[in-house]
């Protein structure tokens, strides 16, 4: 059986879509058969982020219709074999996912994969209520901001009372706080909420810290998830997070502010 | 050309509104009318508002001739009457008349509704809520005490017919003694509260409350709301 995964937020803007294509990435890189869906109707970005947007024929809501079968809408990733993508439409709205629907290209996807992480649209209508339906896990992306971590509140509300699991009354799904675009040094400035604030005020288990970092952009831009940026703190931030996510310890790193070298202060580098 | 009768023409549905009762003390329209314009900037607010009469300290008065011209004098003044309440049957045949409709529900006078307001029969509490109440959520202890041992996160709402325990922070809103008991209380680690009411009586914070973020306890002392440190 495979584990579902949503990754959700409530806001928009927050880092849901890069974190999705990334922590796919992850996961399949470490050899697990993953595929990651595409909830947020109508907006379609995640193909983009993955660099396959030539590539969609068909898409999640034909296959939900019955207008295409499920193996003519998956896209294979371009760099790893066990990575999927299943996109969505551009030109329906988020009514054409019925529950019926998923619930029935999920349990068909249950049977081909390990992993299936679900990229939730913003939002906390019918789209990201389906997406984060059938979850097993959700990682709650938030940003360093009140009204993020509000809005993280009010989706871990909804996934304690309206998944699948609340609903037939089987152990809760599994939560993980995801600190995206965090800044050390804005936090020491006092712009951003700090780490610690943003667990006492959300409790939930942290699984991981992104740094804020011009990578991300050019990631996006030229289609390849940000774990694939070799060597940038970014990429290491998403292995960590893979890794904490299966299970391993990983310390905590980039959440302190990088003193600067004696010689970068002596010639202002 | 005749209409069928549409079986879509009519539609039922339920509703729950708010309505400005007056209590009126005395059937005699004069001194209404009186007061009426000395008080007119208070009595504004009633420009336009559906007002339901209340009859109750009027009982022993005979209203047949008078009530119309009350209705009058309130028409004028741009208040719609709606209804009546607490009235006796020969006040009901003359509201019946004038088109009025009898409201029920809190016939009493206000002693014996001080009265019912005493702490209700409260069933021992239930177990108490273990995950942090999180914004948008809403927890009702209906004829009980809430015992919450997360935190009520900013958004969330706890509501009871008894106190309110909160061991942990409280960051939303906590409403006590919502069915009208006075000597309901709240209790909290942490006062980081949106809003705070007890028996109807309520009160919005912020951080340069004096005990924002300590241990408190809200009780009503009369009409006011008291907030005193939990540590002595």
């Amino acid at each position: 059986m495979a584990q579902t995964i949503v990754v959700t937020s409530g806001k928009g803007g927050v880092g849901k879509t890069t974190t999705s294509a990334a922590f796919a990435s992850g996961l399949a890189l470490r050899g697990h058969r993953t595929v990651v869906i595409d909830f947020d109707v109508g907006l379609r970005n995640l193909d983009l982020v993955m660099g396959c947007e030539r590539r969609v024929v068909y898409d999640f809501i034909n296959v939900i219709h019955g207008e295409a079968r499920l193996q003519q809408a998956l896209i294979r990733d371009r760099t790893l074999d066990n990575l999927y993508i299943l996109p969505t439409s551009q030109t329906r709205d988020k009514e054409a996912l019925s529950a019926e629907g998923v619930a029935r290209v999920m349990a068909e996807l249950q049977q081909e994969f390990d992993y299936i992480v679900c990229d939730s649209p913003a939002g906390i209508e019918t789209g990201a209520l389906r997406a984060l339906y059938h979850a097993d896990a959700a990682i709650v992306v938030t940003n360093p901001e009140v009204s993020s971590v509000r809005d993280s509140d009010r989706i871990l509300g909804i996934l304690a009372a309206r998944s699948k699991r609340a609903e037939e009354g089987r152990e809760p799904v599994q939560e993980h706080l995801l600190l995206t675009r965090y800044s050390p040094k804005r936090v020491q400035e006092g712009e951003m909420l700090s780490l610690e604030d943003v667990k006492e005020l959300l409790r939930v288990p942290l699984l991981g810290v992104i740094p804020e970092s011009p990578v991300i952009l050019q990631a996006s831009n030229q289609g390849i998830p940000a774990i694939h940026m070799k060597g940038s703190d970014v990429a290491q931030a998403y292995e960590d997070t893979v890794a904490r996510f299966l299970g391993e310890e990983r310390p905590l790193r980039f959440v302190q502010q990088e003193k600067s070298s004696f010689f970068k202060r002596l010639f202002g580098g | 050309m005749a209409r069928q009768a549409d079986s879509n023409s009519l539609r039922l549905s339920g509703g729950v509104f708010t309505l400005t009762v007056l209590r009126l003390q005395s059937l005699d329209p004069d001194p209404l009318e009186q007061q009426w314009q000395e008080q007119s900037a208070a009595l504004g607010i009633l420009q336009g508002a559906p007002v339901v009469i209340d009859l109750a300290d009027c009982k022993e008065q005979e209203i047949s001739q008078e009530l119309p011209k009350i209705i009058q004098i309130l028409r004028q003044r741009g208040c719609t009457p709606v209804g009546i309440r607490n009235a006796t049957p020969a006040q009901q045949a003359a509201a019946d008349q004038l088109g009025l409709a009898q409201l029920r529900g809190m016939e009493s006078s206000p002693q014996s509704m001080k009265k019912n307001h005493q702490r209700p029969e409260l069933t021992p509490a239930s177990p108490p809520l273990e995950h942090p109440l999180r914004s948008g959520q809403r927890h009702y202890a209906r004829g009980q005490d809430l015992i919450c041992l997360a935190t009520v996160n900013a958004g969330a709402e706890v509501l009871a017919d008894g106190h309110i325990h909160i061991y942990g922070p409280l960051r939303g809103r906590a409403l006590a003694g919502v069915q009208g008991d006075e000597t309901a209380q709240i209790f909290c680690q942490r006062l980081e509260a949106e809003l705070i009411a007890i028996a109807g009586i309520y009160q919005t914070l912020d951080p340069q409350h004096p005990l924002w973020g300590r241990a408190a306890r809200i009780f009503l002392d009369g009409e006011q709301m008291a907030i005193m440190p939990l540590e002595k």
